[in-house]
């Protein structure tokens, strides 16, 4: 009987020993205790999984990919996803895209699981997770860059801008920089999308997706083919902080994310990734409405000890411009004359300066026939032999170009001011006095503060004016914009791009005896500006323009015309920029009628983020003067 | 940023067509054999830059570098093969780099020679040796860039000072 009884409880001690009943037993007692340590309700465990306070009280991931879940209500439950995940690790079964076992496929979930949990390694067997760790090695990080490159010359839109980061490689010089890894966020666009492109992208029509792509290749396609400067952040992260953005990186490459053009775009994401490698970093949360990359780049600028170094990237035409202010006005003449004749550069002109010098006019004409074949591609392969040939002749010169330190046209962009802009003011309107209340959702008019912004390029959207009239006593709308893109480039004797313009919006006019009455307008105009350096800088413009207008002051409520318009802005100190731009529209369709108006505006800089106005409107019948208070926020 | 990522996606496009030339012609090379491809196939796009601006991508593209990916062309995980880094390189940058080796120098250049592990020390005499056969290396460089990294590392080989340091 003792036998017997010594054999039951052998039995009973020995069945928990082999692994079919220790996994379930031991799986158990981890999902518990991590219930009793309320992991799923932790911060970690959150930007792990990329969940967000949803409306109704609980939490959603913004995560669209069932892949990166293991439980199938992973997108809503947290604790669920806790306890699959739990579960996922006790299998080699591959999961996600990657198709990986969970515990290789979700390192940092892994890691930090098991650092809570104190994983029992006999009963939880750790895998070794190759592809991860050649992955992680092939770094061989050092640091991490936040890279912005900024708005490209006569393309406003790109204001908006965009962010990836840059894993900077041990031992790496800034000579061999490009050759690092970037982190990148995308979304995917399928061929041949066309106009159904902007709006898909606006309502999350596409998945974005996390890349590797190289630096060079990133390089590349801003700097050489876009013309956008590069500013460079270096953050200060240290060893164990790049881990866990890396081990989080390469988790997001099983994860999609519905791609919204406006808020979760490349640089939201982006910020989560940052978050996750530092948690004590709060960045999303700025973000409610709308992500604008620049905004996303004065966050971390701002934030204390975060970034500790800045670097400037020039943009081939950065180059030439900076270039050229050294060609004295005979140089500039030889460069012109490489420009049109490559074989100029064996000419006894050319022979004749110091090497040095013909070293440096060659490469700046080669620079502009490769920007020149970038931009025409009817004649690229003209533009690449001519370019070629300017590079024989440079070659035979045995001496190494010179270093230039080139200068930025316009100041980082964290310098800039906020994208969002409240005004607020009175003024005088023919015989009446009224208050004002403005605001404007983004982003940079001309005479806005200039520093931080590209020059000349001006982007407004979703702007409202409040007005209440004293002696009318009447309060409306007085002006609302949809979007009012201008865009000038001054044509100089390299550079010949048109400059253009496009607004809608609504105005309030006086016409034909209609008092304050709304006008709705579409303007687009199409010119040329030059700049002068006479005070400190000035750039003056001129645009044709057509013009269709619908009100009810109308005859059979609309007119539609064209004419032209004129205009400068000239800053007088660096404070304090002066516009005034003049134009006659006369109306062919609906009620004919013609339309003369002039504008002066000044704007004083108080600080980077608050401004003063002075605007006065001359338009058929009305006189407006306006002052105005304007802060950035 | 419409366009930012149109032309994203277009230059991670361009990589992909690469991949499908090398697809339809599977005994180019070895490794992913981007570096055999021969320029002659990027003669119909008369430069990179409209094509780059034109083209959007399918998946195929942004496989290329997606993390985690697990192995396409050239890439691993989003990685560039070790092999293949140099030719990889090379192929799409090879505007700058004839650029550069005219000039001089530059950090196309430098980084090419890092990755043909020229020390840094040594930078200046491979520098100087690219501008002397400018000619030369141009003409292997149209061909692939497979040619061109081949007959740098002759050039290398015979330079005294160079081949000493890559040696080592």
């Amino acid at each position: 009987m003792q036998i017997l009884l010594f054999l039951l409880a052998g039995l009973l001690l020995a069945v928990p020993a082999t692994a079919d009943d220790a996994i379930p037993s031991y799986l158990a007692q981890l999902q518990r205790q991590a219930r009793e340590l309320r992991l799923a309700e932790q911060r970690e465990w959150h930007l792990l999984l990329h969940y967000r306070a949803d409306l109704l009280g609980g939490s959603t991931s913004e995560q669209d990919d069932p892949g990166f879940f293991l439980s199938p209500n992973g997108k809503t439950d947290p604790q669920t996803e806790l306890d699959a995940t739990l579960a996922g690790f006790f299998s080699d079964e591959l999961v996600g895209r990657s198709k990986q076992p969970a515990q290789c496929a979700f390192v940092a979930r892994y890691a930090w699981l098991k650092g809570q949990l104190g994983f029992d390694e006999a009963r939880l067997k750790p895998l070794t997770c190759d592809r991860f760790d050649g992955w992680f090695a092939g770094f061989d990080a050092e640091a991490v860059t936040l890279i912005f490159p900024s708005a490209y010359m006569n393309n406003p839109a790109s204001m908006f801008g965009h962010t990836f980061l840059r894993i900077d490689q041990r031992g790496q010089t800034p000579q061999t920089r490009i050759l690092a890894y970037t982190i990148n966020f995308a979304a995917d666009v399928p061929q041949g999308e066309g106009l159904a492109y902007p709006v898909r992208g606006i309502f999350g029509g596409y998945s974005g997706y996390f890349s590797t792509i190289p630096y060079y290749l990133k390089v590349q396609e801003y700097r050489d083919i876009e013309n956008r400067d590069i500013w460079e952040y270096r953050l200060n992260f240290d060893v164990g902080q790049i881990r866990r953005l890396l081990m989080h990186a390469w988790e997001l490459g099983n994860a999609s994310f519905d791609y919204f053009f406006f808020k979760e775009n490349c640089s939201y994401h982006l910020l989560a990734l940052l978050e996750y490698a530092d948690p004590s970093l709060h960045l999303t949360e700025h973000f409610r409405f709308w992500t604008v990359p620049a905004d996303t780049v004065r966050l971390l600028a701002g934030q204390p000890g975060l970034v500790h170094d800045i670097a400037f990237r020039p943009s081939r035409v950065t180059v030439i411009r900076r270039k050229r202010e050294r060609l004295s006005a005979s140089e500039q003449r030889v460069v012109k004359r490489l420009v049109r004749d490559a074989s100029a550069g064996q000419s006894a002109e050319v022979k004749s300066l110091p090497l040095a010098r013909q070293a440096f006019l060659l490469d700046v004409a080669s620079d502009y026939v490769r920007y020149k074949g970038d931009r025409d591609e009817d004649h690229a392969a003209d533009y690449r032999a001519h370019n070629r040939q300017l590079l024989t002749t440079r070659s035979q010169l045995r001496i190494p170009s010179e270093d230039l330190a080139i200068r930025p046209f316009s100041l980082q962009p964290e310098s800039g001011h906020r994208t969002s802009r409240a005004s607020l003011g009175g003024g005088w309107r023919n015989n009446d006095t009224f208050e004002e209340i403005t605001v404007r959702a983004a982003y940079h008019d001309l005479l806005d503060p200039e520093p931080g912004y590209t020059p000349d390029a001006q982007i407004e959207v979703g702007s409202l004016s409040l007005r209440h009239y004293n002696r009318a006593e009447q309060t409306r709308v007085e002006r609302a914009t949809l979007i009012n893109v201008l865009s000038l480039s001054p044509i100089d004797g390299l550079f010949r791009a048109p400059s253009w313009k496009l607004n809608l919006g609504m105005q309030t006019i006086t016409h034909r005896g209609c008092e304050l009455c709304s006008n709705w307008s579409a303007n687009g105009g199409i010119g040329a500006s030059a700049e002068t350096h006479l005070l400190r800088r000035e750039v003056f413009f001129a645009f044709a323009e057509v013009e269709g207008s619908y009100s009810r002051a109308y005859d059979e409520r609309h007119r539609v015309g064209g004419g032209a318009s004129v205009g400068f802005y000239a800053d007088l100190t660096e404070r304090w920029r002066l516009l005034a731009s003049t134009g006659y529209l006369r109306y062919a369709l609906g009620d004919q009628s013609d339309d003369m108006r002039w504008s002066v505006g000044q704007r004083y800089s108080l600080a980077q983020n608050w401004a003063l106005r002075l605007e006065y409107s001359h338009r058929d019948h009305d006189n407006d003067v306006l002052f105005t208070v304007q802060a950035f926020f | 940023m419409l366009k930012t990522l149109v032309v994203a996606l277009g230059t991670m496009a361009v990589i992909s067509q690469a991949g499908l030339v090398l697809a339809a012609n599977p005994d180019t090379g070895p490794g992913c054999g981007l570096g055999k491809l021969a320029w002659a196939d990027f003669k119909n796009q008369k430069n990179i830059a409209p094509q780059v601006m034109m083209v959007t991508t399918n998946a195929t593209g942004m496989n290329t570098f997606a993390i985690s990916s697990g192995t396409s062309g050239c890439t691993n995980d989003g990685q560039v093969w070790a092999s293949e880094k140099a030719h990889v390189f090379a192929v799409i940058n090879f505007e700058n780099l004839s650029e550069e080796m005219a000039q001089g120098k530059g950090e196309h250049l430098a980084s090419l020679a890092s990755l043909m592990r020229i020390p840094e020390a040594q930078h200046g005499a491979f520098f100087a040796l690219t501008q002397e056969r400018y000619s030369t290396f141009l003409q292997e460089g149209e061909t692939s860039s497979v040619a061109l990294v081949k007959a740098l590392n002759e050039a290398i080989a015979e330079n005294p000072v160079l081949a000493q340091a890559v040696a080592r």
